[in-house]
């Protein structure tokens, strides 16, 4: 496992880039044992209309880039595609809106992912602290993160308690236990993230920062939808 | 590189202490502080017109530490910053156990020469392998040993709080005002700039250290952040600490790519450290006294509800808002103990939710607060118990009548005894201070946990006994022994 993942890491740095892909990020990080969506790069209509094929309908195109940071922004993001044709128009569009955006160096292709299930959107994530090495936080993600930053950290590396507290420490809490008779999302699931994530932290130190943005926590599990690594300055 | 306990247990409990350099300018204030030490006290100073002085205060003076006529065991070095790396090496030859510099004018500067001499300060002593405390602090203070860095600490006795500091001020005050709420230390250590001993050092002798069963800290940064963390860990699975963090921002790191970077701001990582060692955060001085006031004199945590004694309707629901707002619930008291509160409790002005509206009913018949604590005590919904003690009204009464203050704590130190209930009394200042301070300090002097506030003694209670477990496992579980109650002294 963590072969593979130093084999991305290297593989990056070889090529003076000290942001992973989503791609990129996702295998490593399912590598750790991280539940994400599968995601792979096509740059090509007709690859990404194979790859949907393989993973089954309806998907999710994400432009792949090395300086876009906000992908959604820029129209660099289509949800939802239930067919070829579909992927090869969404293809087209986010190619055309990225390279007006940013110019044609900007656009490295898309990703292709299955669409999740739905569930609540959480963030985790990792940074390197100056003084204390990497923490860990968690709270409720998507755009909520950055005007609520109901969050908790925990330093690493965390104990099964540590990653118990932190998710019931945010005010936000008591959507996760199924607020007005939603179902209770799998709070194990989210536990055992954070401690793969912990020790993702500890074997990897060349890890800068890190964020699951977000998490789609449903009933039956987590998934994570959307990955960002930036590496240590090599 | 961890600090062999058996060196610094040489360090804070000195026989043998030399002060470098103190003058008349500065009006001795080390030999003076230090006149209370129980043992051999020495001055080194070779400035004629300061000699003199020193020989008339009775401490023997010696123009070099290796002229000592016995092994020293502590030094207190006050020189200008210039001669202090002389003072350092004089410190190696006469292997002392180890040297404060109370100098500054370091690192603390920012400016090339500070840092430069702390530089080689630190080289010489890390070199030697010199147990060096500071520079730029206070040092040591023992009350047990009469080790002291002001006049006003206390002496001849210890307490069993170890308390460690960055900042000289804030332990000077910690071991000044915690003396006037019954607070005494076993060691506490100011250790400024940390070049050598730093924090954690400090951290793993209290957690091991007999005579120390709670530990205090005033902190704003860790040198080396991890070996801190592991410390503090280790001492709070052992005995409760108590940690004021000076110095918090909430910024985040400005070159963050990532939600996560730029919301990890210093205040939320020391957050999250204090929380996940189990330890107690405080804010300031005062917070910091009035929990480790309640550790030393309330039982461990039960639950989070109160039962509540107030002397009138109005303070009844400030009382009520005030634990309230510290995360208690204010619950209905248990059938049983209304249909008891109704054979003698005076309903006229007063009232028995909960709070007990009481004063009608004690302030008539003194007796009628025993059987209101032992309702408290049997109450299977009061896990706890808090009461007002109302200045305004009794201020007068004790004047005229000194046995009335006598009889109320005789009530409470029944019920603190018998009861497995932690239990707090609140005695706000009101319009008469000076009266209440007296009765602070009697009731402080029979043992019992007092606060100046509603609020006061809701949060220190709350934070004592860790009532939201969620957050401090390890403070539940860990077997960790509850503070022995300290034995009441002159004062209190």
């Amino acid at each position: 496992m963590s072969d593979s993942v130093a084999t991305i890491i290297a593989e990056a740095r070889g090529a003076g880039r000290s942001l992973l892909s989503e791609v990129e990020a996702k295998a490593a990080l399912g590598a750790a044992g991280v539940p994400v969506t599968t995601t792979r790069l096509a740059t090509s209509p007709a690859q990404a209309t194979a790859i949907a094929a393989e993973l089954g309908y309806p998907v999710v195109l994400k432009v792949v880039s090395d300086t876009i940071t906000h992908k959604s922004d820029i129209g660099g993001v289509e949800l939802n595609l239930a067919d070829a044709a579909a992927v090869e128009a969404a293809y087209a569009r986010i190619q055309v809106a990225v390279e007006a955006a940013a110019g044609a160096a900007a656009f490295g292709g898309v990703s292709v992912q299955p669409l999740a299930a739905p569930g609540v959107e959480v963030i985790m994530g990792m940074t390197q602290d100056p003084q204390f090495g990497p923490v860990l936080m968690f709270g409720l993600g998507g755009v909520l993160v950055e005007v609520l930053k109901d969050v908790a950290f925990r330093v690493v590396p965390l104990e099964p308690h540590d990653a118990a507290e932190m998710i019931r420490e945010i005010k936000g809490f008591p959507v996760l236990e199924g607020y007005r008779g939603a179902d209770p999302a799998d709070l194990a699931a989210l536990e055992s993230i954070l401690l793969s994530l912990s020790a993702f932290a500890t074997a990897h130190p060349e890890v800068q920062e890190l964020d699951l943005n977000p998490i789609l926590a449903r009933a039956d599990g987590a998934t994570a939808v959307d990955a960002r690594i930036v590496l240590t300055p090599a | 590189m961890p600090i062999s306990p058996d060196r610094l247990e040489r360090v804070l409990n000195p026989k043998v202490i030399a002060v470098v350099g103190d003058k008349k300018a500065s009006g001795y204030m080390w030999l003076n502080a230090l006149k209370t030490f129980s043992g051999n006290l020495y001055s080194i100073q070779v400035d004629e017109k300061e000699i003199e002085g020193i020989a008339a205060l009775g401490v023997p003076n010696f123009a070099s530490l290796t002229q000592i006529p016995e092994p020293v065991d502590y030094v207190l070095c006050a020189v200008p910053r210039k001669i202090a790396p002389f003072i350092v090496k004089d410190c190696i030859a006469a292997k002392v156990g180890g040297v404060t510099l109370f100098t500054s004018g370091f690192a603390e500067t920012g400016e090339d020469e500070g840092l430069a001499l702390q530089d080689q300060i630190g080289a010489l002593a890390r070199d030697a392998d010199l147990l060096l405390i500071g520079p730029n602090c206070m040092g040591i203070h023992n009350p047990g040993l009469g080790v002291r860095f002001h006049r006003d600490q206390p002496h001849g006795r210890s307490g069993n709080v170890g308390f460690i500091s960055q900042s000289g001020t804030h332990g000077m005050h910690f071991s000044l005002v915690g003396a006037t709420r019954g607070i005494y230390c076993s060691k506490l250590v100011s250790f400024g700039n940390g070049i050598i001993l730093e924090a954690a050092d400090y951290l793993d002798y209290l957690a091991n250290d007999d005579a120390t069963e709670i530990i205090g800290m005033y902190i704003e940064g860790a040198r080396d952040g991890r070996r801190f963390v592991q410390a503090l860990r280790a001492a709070a699975a052992r005995k409760p600490v108590v940690i004021w963090k000076g110095g918090q921002t909430d910024a985040g790191s400005t070159a963050a790519q990532s939600h996560t970077a730029s919301l990890a701001s210093n205040k939320a990582v020391w957050d999250a450290i204090v929380r996940q060692a189990g330890a107690i955060s405080v804010a300031g001085l005062d917070e910091l006294v009035d929990v480790v006031h309640a550790l030393q004199r309330t039982k461990p945590g039960r639950g989070n509800r109160v039962g509540l004694m107030a002397m009138t309707g109005g303070q009844s629901v400030a009382l009520a808002d005030s634990f309230a707002r510290e995360g208690w619930q204010v619950p209905r008291f248990a059938d049983a103990t209304y249909a008891q509160l109704a054979e003698f409790f005076n309903v006229i002005g007063g009232s028995y939710q909960n709070p007990l509206d009481m004063a009608g009913t004690i302030m008539q018949d003194a007796s009628t607060l025993d059987r209101l604590f032992d309702l408290m005590e049997a109450d299977p919904n009061v896990d706890a118990v808090a009461m007002e003690i109302s200045a305004t009204f009794a201020a007068q009464r004790w004047e005229k009548n000194p046995q009335e203050l006598e009889t109320l704590i005789g009530s409470l130190r029944r019920f603190q005894e018998r009861s497995d209930k932690p239990f707090v009394a609140a005695l706000h200042p009101s319009y008469v201070e000076q009266a209440a301070l007296n009765a602070r300090d009697q009731l402080q002097a029979a043992g019992l946990p007092v606060f100046p506030s509603f609020e006061r003694a809701a949060n220190a209670l709350a934070k004592s006994v860790a009532l939201d477990p969620a957050l401090h496992p390890a403070r539940q579980s860990s077997g960790r022994k509850s503070p022995g109650r300290q034995s009441p002294g002159p004062n209190g």
